[in-house]
């Protein structure tokens, strides 16, 4: 191997929109789409087996699990609000995944928009009628989650940290600002634990269809979701972010103003995950708690069976929301079994995806061997000047 | 927290070394790993695996040594999960890794569930006896060393074994020929390939060794060091364990620095959260005013801060992460 050729930073990028299955076409599409539902069928199979033959009523629970998702109006509303923060993470990451940025720092940043969420609706109120406050919590949030992805890409640019390792670091970083936070100047009067007061009502997100938890943060997200589809499919911009993960030297030479790009990446997705984090808040609990949950990880795995496409990712989504109320129903039925078992069948539609999706690429591509695709550097100062 | 009968050096000391151990040991796997060119960030789940697997084996058959190995094969099993997705399937190591720790939040939480309903059920006790659970072995003389003695050499049977596991691994690496194919599965696949080596083989042998070493560290934490389960008790150590690895830029003493460092400043903020009330000094008092989430950010800020300002002379296994197609 030449010595000269710079050695990659914990990936390749000419490869990487590919190995996350960025492909068109809709015999691809059909494909993928048996394939999802091989992959969701195996899972539930195996955590049912699993069950009946610890004992327990396997067919009762996949009723009880059916019903819980999607079996009345109250259910359904439900799954699509569990699914909303999943949706704005699985956003984050897909936003960068597909331009070859390893962000795994969603959680970090959603915990931050929640934070900035919290924030500007219980102890900084601006003066102003209760709309305009919660269109500036949640635009603040937005630009917190937004900030604190740039400050990875920042430090990977100028420091050469990479992306994968400092957003890791910075999740830890962020969650311990929080409970800070939520231990000093946002705690509520009438508690000693790391706890937010609770929001007052008029600054709730309005609920849209009666006697539901269907709240006005539930459209947005998917608006957000078709906004992303159309931005990074259709325009100049989308694109140029594209060839900018894709591979810098070639974005570079074809005029795109790759640092700036690169920034631009990370920023979107930390808006995303910022977003998703003042909705949950503002939409869904009302008040923050120092433990506010693992969407930030688990939007990872929503981006991967969503193709990485927005509208895909908004699918897998509502499918993964589906799969957490239907186990909380669970869990709170009779058989009182831990809701975490929806995480099991998680794990197992990634992993057979993941096997499944490799088993497509290599049949739909010409055989190229990996090597081929010279490793390029993602150190930004290659690309520069 | 009893401090009374040894210094406060001593007793710091003592709490860095049994704060490093697990991320020593889930560590070496991790570095072995990545030497050959996978990642994986699904070492915090290998090591919840590790945790639950060790104390419910332990809780059933009563023996300590059971719950050890049983961690090491719960671990080395879900390893191998990862090793062929990632491997023979050549998917992405990232995602698999997180599909992995999801996985394993789901796992241990089923198991742990059905552990604690069937001991329920036959009217035993959900907790470890207290002969069950590991307690710290003293070796004879050395052990009575001042401060040497109660800080290295009156531990758990583990830091023994991940010092030895340490020097051997440090040997391995270095000084033979294993070692060289080792490395080079990271920095030239092609070349293991055309020398007849089966790049697969080896790598799917070294995410095997790291996952017995995570097994081995999540018993460490669960019947070890504290005798007890909790749903989400490895708290990010993996993630930690896999940006140390990186810190110490994939050198056995480099990384071992880097346990002991973030150990210390670990068991360091531990022991001001707990003594600062207490204490009459006016240090002590003057941290008082600074909330203690500070202190546990500590470790993670001075982690970034060291790797923002270390110059970046090795840039890790050329092939880190990639898949190896043949």
């Amino acid at each position: 191997m030449d010595s000269s050729v710079p050695p990659p930073v914990l990936n390749s990028p000419p490869s990487k929109a590919r190995r996350y299955g960025a492909q068109r076409g809709v015999k691809v599409f059909l494909l993928w789409l048996s394939v999802a539902l091989g992959a969701v069928a195996l899972s539930v199979l195996l955590v049912l087996a699993i069950l009946a033959l610890a004992g327990y009523p396997a067919l009762g629970i996949l009723h009880r699990w059916i019903i819980g998702a999607a079996g009345n109006r109250f259910n359904c509303a439900a799954s699509v609000a569990d699914a909303c923060p999943l949706l704005l993470t699985g956003l984050a990451a897909g936003v960068a995944f597909r331009s070859g940025v390893l962000n795994i720092g969603a959680q970090g940043q959603f915990l931050l928009g929640a934070l900035a969420g919290v924030a500007l609706t219980t102890r900084f109120i601006l003066p102003g009628p209760p709309w305009l406050v919660m269109a500036v919590a949640i635009a603040a949030a937005s630009v917190a989650g937004g900030l604190w992805a740039v400050l990875a890409s920042v430090l990977e640019r100028y420091r050469g940290v990479p992306i994968v390792l400092s957003t890791i670091l910075l999740n830890f970083v962020a969650l311990y600002l929080v409970r800070a936070a939520l231990h000093g100047p946002l705690q509520a009067a009438d508690t000693s634990a790391p706890q937010s007061p609770q929001l007052k009502v008029i600054y709730w997100l309005p609920i849209l269809i009666r006697n539901t938890d269907f709240h006005l943060g539930i459209p947005l997200a998917f608006a957000v979701a078709l906004a992303l589809a159309l931005v990074l499919g259709r325009t100049n911009f989308g694109f140029e972010l594209l060839i900018t993960g894709l591979n810098p030297r070639v974005a570079n030479l074809v005029g795109v103003p790759v640092a700036r790009r690169q920034l631009a990446i990370m920023f979107l997705s930390g808006c995303c995950a910022g977003l998703g984090g003042a909705v949950q808040v503002l939409g869904v609990t009302h008040f923050m708690l120092g433990n506010f949950g693992n969407y930030g990880y688990t939007g990872i795995a929503v981006a991967l069976l969503g193709r990485l496409n927005p509208i895909g990712i908004a699918v897998a989504a509502v499918f993964f929301g589906m799969l957490d109320t239907g186990s909380r129903f669970v869990e709170e039925s009779s058989l009182a079994l831990p809701h975490q078992m929806a995480n099991v069948v998680k794990g197992v539609i990634i992993l057979a995806m993941l096997v499944a999706s490799a088993w497509m690429m290599r049949r739909s591509r010409s055989p190229v061997p990996e090597t081929s695709e010279n490793p390029t550097s993602r150190d930004p100062q290659q690309v520069e000047s | 927290m009893n401090i009374s009968g040894e210094s406060l050096g001593t007793f710091l000391a003592r709490q860095t070394v049994q704060a490093a151990t697990p991320l020593v040991m889930a560590g070496l796997g991790e570095l072995v790993a990545e030497l050959t060119g996978v990642i994986n960030i699904g070492i915090e789940g290998l090591m919840l695996m590790g945790c639950i697997a060790g104390y419910a084996a332990a809780g059933i058959s009563g023996s300590g040594q059971m719950g050890l190995a049983a961690a090491i094969l719960t671990a080395m099993g879900t390893a191998a999960i990862f090793a062929g997705v990632t491997i023979w399937a050549a998917a992405d190591q990232i995602v698999a890794g997180a599909a992995v720790n999801i996985l394993a939040v789901g796992a241990s939480g089923l198991a742990w569930f059905f552990y604690q309903t069937t001991r329920q059920a036959a009217h035993q006790s959900v907790s470890l006896g207290p002969q069950v659970g590991f307690q710290s072995v003293a070796l004879p003389w050395l052990s009575r060393v001042p401060f040497f003695g109660p800080v290295l050499f009156d531990q758990y049977m583990l830091f023994y074994a991940a010092v030895i596991l340490a020097l051997l691994v440090w040997l391995l690496v270095h000084h033979t020929r294993t070692g060289a194919i080792l490395r080079a599965l990271g920095d030239a696949p092609e070349a293991c390939q055309a020398a007849g080596i089966s790049v697969r083989t080896w790598r799917t042998a070294a995410v095997l060794f790291a996952g017995a070493c995570a097994g081995a560290a999540g018993a460490y934490l669960s019947i070890m060091r504290t005798h007890a389960f909790a749903s989400d008790m490895t708290g990010g150590q993996g993630f930690v364990v896999l940006s140390l690895v990186i810190f110490g830029r994939w050198t056995i003493p480099g990384l071992v620095a880097g346990c002991l460092l973030f150990g210390g400043i670990n068991s360091l903020q531990q022991t001001l959260q707990t003594t600062r009330y207490t204490s009459h000094s006016t240090f002590m008092h003057a941290l008082q005013h600074i909330p203690f989430e500070f202190f546990q950010m500590l470790p993670y800020v001075v982690a970034l801060l060291a790797l923002a300002t270390l110059s970046r002379s090795s840039p890790g296994p050329r092939y880190l992460g990639q898949a190896w197609k043949q």
